[in-house]
């Protein structure tokens, strides 16, 4: 902090610089209202006229008032000279350190940053921004080694005022005395009591210059504070100047003209030089080239064939955007085209153009078929349509190509109407195949149903007159009951077996029986 | 957002003109520096080569305490980033957890150009994209070269 200043002000006791290396800003504002420090505002040898002092003299409140308006430069806003070394600056703000803080894990940090960055942080999660290392705000933070805050301070800035017109260059450290005491542009409160408008410091002894008042040259209205500043009267184009190469006196509002067209001493190329001429020299030696120069007598020719050439580039690019729209339209128009037709999903539809759907109809054809969409391969005769209307390069006309596209079209719609009616006669086709098939299997179906019936019937038959001799036979039997159980048994052996009924083993069911019957 | 913020960005650009990865270039906007508009080429080496990819990249209000916001405005199909109108890309170092404030924007640049040349498949934000890269390699080569053509022409 006790860097030795370049530049030792008058009075340098005081403890500016130290504020301005540590102590926030705000311990600067109240200084200046000391009476001693007028001196030291008109310190450079420029401003002070006893008029400034003067009015520096008014009421001291009015005065603090107007002290109190200056800003402390920020110091992430100056302006470097050269580039710093990497090194020194602080890796949030990209500037070089700002009153620099150190965290415990060796990172470097403006003070200022890592406040904005532990903002963004929970309260009892702050951490490093590099490496993530927990810190706690209130014990962790350092000071950084001296070494680098003198690197810091030696760092050479610009004043921050460089665009209202100071050409301050020196160490940074200087840079609050500098704005805050000596800059003659540093921005104060206008001296009049009834004016709160900023005015530059050096002008602080004129007295309110914001009221508005008309160049005298121009006419133009503008602040009398503006006017006062060389860099307005240099605009004013009525003022007279002198052309920098001849040094003819003229108006500002010609000088451009008289450059361009007309001073003899300014350089110029020579008017051959889209072909190749080399020279370039002041106006009157070009003249006097120009007579003997074939490039400059061939130079008007070049100029209008490049001209045309410029020309039917800029109308070849319309055209061509014609022509990125017509083709848009018409893949509109086709692919509008394309699902009407396969929106028609009421019926399955096999792609009747489509050869490779053309082998017959297989017997599941009544399930829907997924993909019925007409492929775009099947319409070649569009894109060809397309190409051809474009092959003619000039079109004789808008309707011509219209005409051409809607005969394209209804090309297109009688291919779709005769496809449709192809589909329907092959789907009837395959309706009615159908419908005979399912006919001869009911025939067939008919038939093996009435030879069931006859085989029942002549099953029934058989049992009834099984049921009918058995009957018989057990009334027989009942007759010569004397015999006992075993010729009841017999019973069941039918009529043909009655002989032997009394030899036969005696039980046996009568499903036995018939099951014998149904083998014969 | 604050002057401290503004001036880094405009450091951050000074830095990225001077330096700008190779197939690059960012257009400002002095009046709004939040955004900005890289055209980017599909690197030479990637599927997405001969593509021109327009990107936008929007600094939060936050920033650099918050991450810069990366979004694809010309489609691309690529594992990394998000099949819809946002295109957004959210990975690595953009993450907001995984931000730090010391990270610089030509790193974001880079990683972006990285991406391209070979996915982060295990940080994908689109799965089926980032399943077909891994299992049918050619399927997605193909789509994403389809798309070049389709889009980033």
């Amino acid at each position: 902090m006790s860097t030795p200043s370049p530049i030792p002000p008058p009075n340098d006791r005081r403890s500016s610089r130290a504020s301005s290396n540590a102590g926030p800003p705000s311990s600067n504002l109240n200084v200046p209202s000391e009476p001693s420090d007028l001196l030291v505002v008109g310190g450079p040898p420029s401003s002070p006229s006893p008029l400034a002092l003067r009015a520096s003299n008014s009421p001291s409140s009015k005065r603090r008032k107007s002290r109190a308006a200056k800003v402390p430069p920020d110091v992430h806003m100056l302006e470097y000279v050269s580039a710093c070394d990497s090194n020194l600056v602080c890796l949030i703000c990209h500037s070089p350190f700002d009153r620099p803080v150190k965290l415990p894990c060796e990172h470097y940090f403006c003070r200022e940053c890592v406040d904005h960055a532990w903002d963004a942080q929970q309260e009892d999660l702050r951490s490093c921004p590099t490496c993530r290392t927990k810190v706690d705000p209130q014990k962790d933070l350092s000071p950084v080694p001296r070494i680098i805050e003198t690197m810091l301070d030696e760092l050479v800035v610009k004043c921050p005022n460089t665009k209202t017109g100071c050409d301050w260059v020196d160490q940074r450290v200087n840079v609050h005395d500098h704005v805050m005491l000596y800059c003659e542009y540093t921005l104060v409160e206008c001296p009049s009591t009834d004016c709160r408008l900023p005015i530059s410091q050096k002008d602080f002894h004129k007295g309110c210059l914001h009221s508005t008042v008309s160049c005298e040259h121009c006419h133009a209205s503008l602040m009398k504070k503006d006017l006062e500043v060389g860099s307005v009267m240099s605009i004013c184009p009525n003022r007279s100047t002198n052309c920098p190469h001849c040094f003819i006196e003229l108006l500002r509002l010609d000088l451009k003209p008289h450059v361009k067209d007309v001073c003899p001493m300014v350089s110029i190329p020579c008017s051959g030089a889209i072909v190749g001429c080399k020279v370039t020299a002041e106006r009157i030696e070009v003249e006097e080239h120009e007579k003997t120069c074939p490039m400059a007598t061939m130079a008007p020719f070049f100029r209008e064939q490049q001209a045309r050439v410029e020309r039917s580039e800029a109308r070849l690019d319309p055209l061509s955007r014609k022509i990125g729209i017509l083709e848009d339209g018409l893949t509109n128009i086709t692919s509008m085209l394309y699902p009407a037709n396969g929106n028609d999903s009421s019926f399955p539809v096999t792609n009747p153009l489509d050869p490779n759907s053309s082998e017959a109809f297989p017997p599941a054809s009544l399930m829907p078929t997924p993909d019925f969409r007409l492929p775009p391969a099947s319409f070649p005769p569009v894109p060809q349509s397309s190409d051809t209307t474009q092959a003619q390069p000039p079109f004789d006309s808008q309707v011509h190509h219209l005409l051409t596209l809607h005969e394209s079209l209804r090309d297109e719609v009688s291919r779709v109407s005769n496809a449709l009616t192809e589909l329907e006669g092959r789907t009837s086709m395959t309706i009615m195949n159908e419908n005979q098939r399912v006919k001869e299997d009911m025939l067939h179906t008919n038939a093996a149903i009435n030879g069931m019936r006859m085989q029942l019937h002549w099953l029934m038959s058989a049992t009834l007159q099984q049921r009918s001799a058995s009957a018989a036979g057990s009334s027989t039997a009942r007759a010569g009951s004397s015999t006992g159980p075993s010729a009841s048994g017999s019973g069941t052996q039918g009529a043909s077996s009655r002989a032997s009924a009394t030899f036969r083993a005696p039980i046996r069911r009568l499903s036995d029986s018939t099951r014998q019957d149904v083998k014969l | 957002m604050s002057t401290g913020a503004k001036k880094r960005i405009m450091k951050e650009y000074a830095e990225c003109a001077a330096d700008t990865p190779a197939g690059m270039k960012i257009i400002f906007d002095e009046q709004n520096m939040t955004k900005w508009e890289v055209l980017l080429d599909g690197p030479d080496q990637s599927i997405y080569a001969g593509g021109h990819f327009k990107l936008e990249i929007t600094f939060p209000n936050e920033y650099p305490f918050k991450p810069p916001v990366v979004s694809f405005k010309t489609k691309i199909y690529h594992p990394n980033v998000s099949n819809d109108d946002k295109g957004s890309m959210c990975l690595g170092l953009l993450r907001p957890d995984e931000w730090k404030p010391p990270n610089k924007v030509v790193s974001v640049l880079r990683l972006i150009q990285t991406l391209l040349i070979e996915p982060d498949i295990d940080d994908s934000i689109e799965p089926s994209i980032a399943n077909e890269y891994k299992e049918n390699r050619k399927e997605f080569d193909k789509n994403a070269k389809d798309w070049v053509k389709r889009y980033a022409k």
